[in-house]
């Protein structure tokens, strides 16, 4: 009787250990495209995919010539897999999460992920807004400035 | 006759290591060569010189990114940043030995940030006295 008490609490920690693995905020996430990373990557982390609908990335990859100010323009063999990769893990792709799109209006492409009501409800809610100024920062899409594993996609309070 | 083999052996043994800096960056630079004396008759070679003064030079094309410097900072030795906040390796040949050795990787980057701080395409000749000036350092 001991051992059964006994093998059903261990279960039952490694239920609850896995559960807490794909929680919200340091959830596994998916393969990120190599292509992706090694080109979006050269100049920013690449921004979880996730994090954006379709049509903010499909916007973004046919204006790179006007990238924010820089020409980022990729030749079209570079591209496809980067264009695949995007379509098929944003935010209202099977891929994404429901979450992300809360309170995203029908007729707006957010262009950055700060623009993002979800973004603005979790950083705004306790966060100054001239602490992103600060030249240790730069700007508010240099994640990695606060989240140090935002390279890998982890982006808990505690990355 | 000693000092004479003592000249020889060294210079076995130097020119090599003299022929080192920059060997790798060999093919690119005759491409751009090549290139160059297409585009202008009386082009007589790359200067590390013109290379500097274009690297330092201020734009008008972009208030974002007015300089090679905006990113790469003044001093090519060091690392830059870009304007997201990722490092970028330096510049310099000595201290990042495999910059202008991938020429489709070279090439890419020319084509973006020749266009973003310039606003045109940069001729052969500037590309190659861009590499020249950073093989120099």
């Amino acid at each position: 009787m001991k051992k059964i008490i006994g093998i059903g609490a261990f279960s039952l920690l490694i239920l609850g250990a896995s559960l807490a693995l794909v929680g919200p905020g340091n959830s596994a996430l998916p393969q990120v495209e190599p292509a992706y990373v090694k080109e979006c990557g050269a100049c920013h982390i690449p921004y979880p995919a996730q994090y954006l609908p379709k049509r903010s990335w499909e916007r973004i990859l046919g204006s790179l010539d006007k990238h924010f100010g820089e020409n980022a323009t990729l030749s079209p063999k570079a591209l496809q897999p980067i264009k695949a990769y995007l379509d098929s893990h944003a935010a209202d792709s099977a891929a994404g999460n429901p979450r992300i799109m809360r309170d995203v209006a029908v007729n707006n492409t957010p262009l950055r992920i700060v623009e993002m009501p979800f973004w603005i409800h979790i950083h705004h809610k306790q966060i100054e807004r001239k602490a992103f100024d600060a030249p240790k920062v730069k700007s508010a899409g240099n994640c990695a400035a606060c989240h140090k594993g935002a390279a890998n996609g982890r982006f808990g309070d505690d990355d | 006759m000693k000092a004479r083999q003592f000249i020889a052996l060294s210079c076995i043994v130097l020119l090599p290591a003299m022929a080192y800096a920059g060997a790798a960056q060999k093919p690119i630079l005759d491409s751009y060569l090549a290139a160059a004396k297409a585009e202008n008759a009386a082009f007589s070679g790359f200067s590390a010189e013109r290379g500097k003064a274009f690297f330092l030079a201020k734009h008008e094309a972009s208030a974002d990114t007015p300089s090679c410097t905006t990113c790469h900072t003044s001093d090519p030795t060091k690392a830059g940043q870009t304007r997201a906040g990722k490092d970028v390796a330096p510049m310099a040949v000595s201290k990042t030995p495999d910059r202008f050795t991938d020429a489709e990787k070279v090439e890419k980057w020319f084509t973006r940030n020749c266009q973003s701080v310039i606003g045109r395409a940069c001729t052969a000749q500037e590309k190659g006295d861009f590499i020249t000036f950073m093989s120099s350092l």
